[in-house]
């Protein structure tokens, strides 16, 4: 059963130096506010994965939080590059960052795996790319019944898993819906999980489109209203286009950067 | 948007012998027992049927239908063996692909993904392989663990009741179950759904939770408006199974005599 926690406590609770840490939340939903906590609390050599990193794992990287990025596609969005994801992989600032690039469909297909407790998933992918040659753990599988080959993935298995949904109820049933990505695969996937909601109400009514992370699977629920801003939670907020766009010159210059932290981050209360 | 509405001759129609076709439904439960009958009547031949098997299996083999059975298992439920299957089985008159029921599951799920095979842990450990000769197993290519290599089971055509349906395939089950049906559609180059009653759309979210629209308009060729189509087998929450004809249908695997009277009387001039 998942316990309602604060974000502080809840991310002091579940995520260790080390870890291999995964944000999910695709466009929408996701957990930017549990991504500053765990600057705040200085956590550090995590392994971060997600589909897509943008502003979330900038600062986590800038901050000097990560020690190795597993994605599929990164950049700030409708802007242009992450700049601190950048100079750590160019030039090693804060910390060198080892990088582990996928598909979208096989970090997908990772998670389903990981979620279904087999060791490796199998796709029509990568074919055609030079993906391969980079990433070690894309390798091909033949067909045994056909001959054609394939490509085999190994499954995702976080030891935590942080997004950010909704609503919960009080028993830490999570309820999610608009673009749901592949949240609800991350979690099951993974070790531990902690869900930031916009709320906890009394009772879960159901909604078209709507999936369930029942309480049994998630470890740990908070409640951060806003939670996932500048992003957006369909029918709470919109997205804040120009947060992403402002991201842009704070994220370019390191001392501006280190000022934001600062003032932003650590200067600034925990949400929740 | 198209209306696919038609009737079951239509759906023979478009069926040919020789055909690999999927029955939805589990056991003795929501079997679409009138589209079955539609093939009884027909002129249909040498048929591989994939089910988990009930009354539909039973009633194929005993009028000569079937060439070859994939399942998981064949039960009436409260009758724990279809006898008729079962003296089918007996003489040796069909090819049989016996399967655990988590394989059946995947090779129509590996259908559906246009994929031709998918790992699974399903029947290791277990005579499915020495009966199944030509099954196959993967290596994991990471840790060298060895898994089932569970072939993609497409369909030709598949058969489903549903308790609703709309006039363009989307369809609703309100029982406590929605077996496989989903995948069996998804499996079958042409997928047709049988219902007690064709619905407004707006209908369906009316009387019941949005989880139950298990199939939709995208998986589906025709629906078959056909109240009553899946007995003798249960329909919940529209009927209960009916156990007297289950019963009188077991007891008609007795003799030809028996079986010709039974066949007679609830087949009308199907079975020469």
């Amino acid at each position: 059963m998942a316990d309602i926690v604060s974000l502080r406590e809840g991310l002091a609770e579940l995520v260790s130096d080390g870890d291999l840490v995964a944000m999910e939340g695709f466009t929408h939903l996701i957990p930017v506010a549990a991504g500053q906590e765990l600057i705040r609390q200085r956590r550090k050599d995590l392994t971060l994965a997600r589909m897509t990193p943008d502003i979330v794992y900038d600062q986590l990287i800038g901050a000097g939080c990560a020690r190795k990025l597993i994605f599929s596609w990164g950049g700030n969005p409708g802007v242009g590059s992450l700049h601190r994801f950048r100079d750590a992989v160019e030039h090693g600032w804060p910390a060198p960052l080892e990088i582990e690039e996928h598909s979208h469909a096989g970090m997908a297909n990772r998670y389903v795996a990981g979620a279904a407790g087999l060791p490796f998933a199998v796709l029509r992918g990568y074919v055609g790319t030079d993906l391969p040659k980079h990433t070690e753990n894309i390798k091909p599988i033949e067909c045994p019944f056909t001959g054609e080959q394939l490509t085999a993935v190994p499954a995702l298995n976080p030891d935590v898993t942080v997004v950010h949904a909704q609503r919960a109820d009080s028993h830490g049933n999570v309820q999610l819906w608009g673009i749901t990505g592949v949240q609800k695969e991350a979690v099951l996937a993974a070790k531990r999980s902690l869900v930031t909601v916009e709320e906890v109400v009394p009772e879960l009514t159901p909604r078209a489109g709507a999936i369930v992370l029942p309480s049994w699977a998630v470890t740990a629920v908070a409640e951060v209203p806003g939670g996932a801003r500048p992003s957006y939670a369909q029918d709470y907020y919109e997205r804040a286009n120009t947060s992403y766009q402002e991201w842009d010159a704070i994220s370019r210059d390191r001392e501006r950067f280190q000022e934001w932290l600062a003032d932003q981050v650590y200067g600034a209360e925990v949400k929740s | 948007m198209v209306d696919k509405r038609m009737t079951g001759a239509d759906v023979i129609s478009r069926l040919r012998s020789g055909m690999t076709i999927g029955i939805g439904g589990w056991g003795s439960r929501r079997k679409p027992m009138s589209l079955v009958r539609e093939i009884l009547r027909s002129d249909l031949r040498d048929l591989t049927i994939v089910s988990y098997g009930g009354p539909d299996v039973g009633l194929l083999c005993a009028a000569g239908k079937v060439r070859k059975l994939v399942f998981g298992f064949v039960s009436l439920d409260s009758i724990a063996l279809d006898p008729h299957f079962r003296a089918t089985r007996q003489a040796g008159a069909i090819d049989v692909v016996e399967l655990d029921e988590g394989m059946l599951q995947w090779g129509l799920y590996a259908a559906g993904l246009n994929l031709p095979f998918l790992p699974t842990r399903a029947g290791l450990g277990s005579d499915v392989l020495t009966h199944t000769p030509e099954l196959r197993t993967v290596i994991d290519p990471y840790d060298g663990d060895e898994l089932v290599a569970m072939p993609a089971l497409p369909l030709d055509a598949a058969v489903v009741h549903m308790n609703r349906a709309d006039e363009h395939g989307n369809a609703q089950f309100l029982g406590p179950d929605p077996y496989f049906d989903d995948l069996f559609c998804m499996a079958a180059e042409q997928a047709f759904v049988s219902c007690e009653r064709i619905v407004p759309t707006a209908e369906f979210t009316e009387v019941a939770h949005p989880a139950t629209l298990r199939i939709s308009r995208m998986m589906v060729t025709g629906v078959v408006e056909a109240p009553g189509g899946a007995r003798f087998t249960s329909c919940v929450p529209d009927y209960e199974r009916d156990e007297e004809l289950q019963r009188e249908y077991a007891a008609a695997a007795a003799d030809d005599e028996a079986w010709q009277a039974f066949a007679g009387r609830y087949l009308r001039e199907a079975l020469a």
